[in-house]
């Protein structure tokens, strides 16, 4: 309970601290929806008689502006600047205001997104089935905690390098390659469709839009959560031992 | 009753260093160089319940590095600390609810949109402050600190951004305050007013405070006992008036002085 009101304490926060920064955020919802809506373009003009590759385009803008992350500014520069000691000195896990902070981002992206999802969505004349967003709600959910593990996990590299943003600039372009921004899975060459179903970037971005344009659930949230807990544990490793070099050298 | 207790507290780290020029450069790549840079070498002392201890040396003597191992905020290389019974580096929550931990140089951390009164809240939820004493604490602080609850902490000058991360630290009462230049950057005025706020609360509620400044009538003011690091080493420990004797007679009188006009 009292980490449930630190949570929204911090959420509301952070949802005012980034109300001053409002035309930051448009380009950041900007730079979200470019590289799904140059797919859409190419993929719709590959595939002109085919309404579901608009469907899976709409929902994968509107999934990516849901799952943003960006720790590799929010934390990681806390590392840099040391002003994550004032963390460490509050009674509460550090992660939590990470959360907090993510998830107002979050809001703020997909309030301001959502007119250009609205907008594509009415252009394009897409339809959604209510049972199929309804089903890919889970999905969704699991991708945006995959997304921020995997982000914050390679933000966590601020302890030992001060060049975050390359690292995580690469992690992020092997989520576009590889989690159906690039091209739907199905239409990729056979044996990188097989690689990319393995690995965790489909479940961030892919794997819910295809549930939410209408694709047959086949129980793929195992999957999701499997990664999940792969990264969780990895983080928290990786956490420790960062938190054991910064508590060691200082800032 | 015995509240800090370092014994024989180390603390080296390496530091990598290589000479000027292209060739260094690229040499460095291949085989990195590193120095050991010793922060703290084997310093013992002890504060008992209710002290207000001054931590004095010139920059970079590991008045800081001390401060923060003693806060959780860094982990020794070798040494034993306590600080209220608990090993700092833990940092459990029950032990950093009872101390605090103020820097003069990042007085307010946190988000900078909110309002004081916004920060002052987040603090009760944190700290678990019942809110009858939370009213009660905060209507004492802002007549004493005198805070203007509305203001957006961006907006502060030092000395306001000092005065709320005072009130940030003392809303929940705690037992030990760690204080790194409180009154650096602030103007004659401010750093009085700090100073007379300090010792007004150390009596009214015995808390323990270990305070570093450069600011002589800050320590001669607020410290009977002094503690003085040189270059990671203790170089002195004890009572104010002692070292003031130690001195030249000079020094002293002006110590003296500015002692008695801070009163």
């Amino acid at each position: 309970m009292r980490t449930l009101s630190l949570l929204t304490f911090r959420i509301r926060q952070q949802v005012l601290e980034w109300s001053g920064a409002w035309w930051f955020l448009l380009t950041l919802v900007v730079q979200a929806v470019i590289a799904p809506l140059i797919g859409l373009f190419i993929w719709s003009a590959v595939y002109p008689d085919d309404p579901s590759i608009t469907r899976y385009y709409v929902a994968i803008i509107l999934v990516t502006l849901m799952t943003e992350s960006f720790e590799q500014h929010t934390f990681s520069n806390r590392v840099y600047d040391g002003t994550l000691s004032h963390e460490l000195l509050r009674p509460q896990p550090v992660v939590l205001g990470v959360i907090g902070e993510n998830l107002a981002i979050r809001g703020w992206l997909t309030l301001l997104g959502a007119p250009i999802v609205l907008v594509t969505a009415i252009a394009l004349h897409t339809t959604f089935a209510w049972q199929s967003v309804l089903l890919a709600i889970p999905g969704i959910a699991l991708a945006a905690v995959l997304i921020f593990l995997f982000t914050f996990l390679l933000s966590l590299t601020a302890f030992w390098t001060d060049r975050v943003h390359p690292v995580v600039g690469f992690g992020s372009q092997l989520a576009f390659l590889f989690g159906g921004t690039a091209a739907p899975i199905g239409l990729l060459p056979d044996g990188w469709a097989r690689i990319a179903e393995a690995l965790p970037f489909y479940g961030m971005h892919g794997l819910p839009a295809e549930i939410a344009s209408g694709k047959q659930y086949d129980g793929s949230l195992g999957y999701q959560l499997g990664w999940v807990a792969v990264l969780t544990i990895a983080a928290a490793a990786v956490w420790r031992a960062g938190i054991r070099r910064y508590t060691a050298v200082g800032s | 009753m015995t509240v800090v207790e370092v014994d024989e507290l180390a603390m080296s780290y390496r530091a990598p260093v290589r000479n000027g020029g292209l060739r260094a450069a690229l040499g460095s790549l291949v085989r990195r160089e590193y120095k050991t840079v010793q922060a703290l070498d084997q310093v013992s002392f002890t504060i008992g319940k209710g002290e207000v201890v001054g931590f004095i040396g010139p920059n970079g003597a590991g008045k800081t590095t001390t401060m923060k191992i003693l806060s959780g905020i860094l982990h020794p290389t070798a040494g034993r600390v306590a600080v209220l019974g608990d090993t700092p580096w833990q940092r459990r929550a029950p032990f950093l609810k009872r101390i605090a931990f103020v820097r003069g140089s990042q007085p307010v951390g946190g988000s900078q949109e909110l309002t004081v009164m916004d920060s002052l809240e987040y603090q009760r939820l944190l700290y678990d402050v019942a809110r009858p004493d939370f009213r009660r604490t905060l209507d004492e602080l802002q007549q004493l600190l005198d805070l203007q609850l509305d203001r957006q902490l961006r907006a502060l000058s030092l000395g306001e951004r000092m005065r709320v991360g005072l009130a940030m630290a003392l809303i929940y009462r705690p037992e030990v305050l760690f204080l790194d230049e409180p009154s650096i950057g602030l103007d004659v005025t401010a750093a009085a007013q700090i100073r007379r706020f300090i010792a007004d609360h150390v009596r009214t509620t015995g808390a323990t405070v270990l305070l570093t400044s450069h600011y002589v009538a800050d320590v001669t003011s607020l410290c009977e006992r002094l503690i003085l690091i040189d270059q990671g080493k203790l170089a002195y420990d004890g009572p104010f008036a002692e070292l003031s004797a130690r001195l030249s007679p000079y020094a002293a009188d002006l110590l003296e002085s500015l002692r008695e006009e801070d009163r």
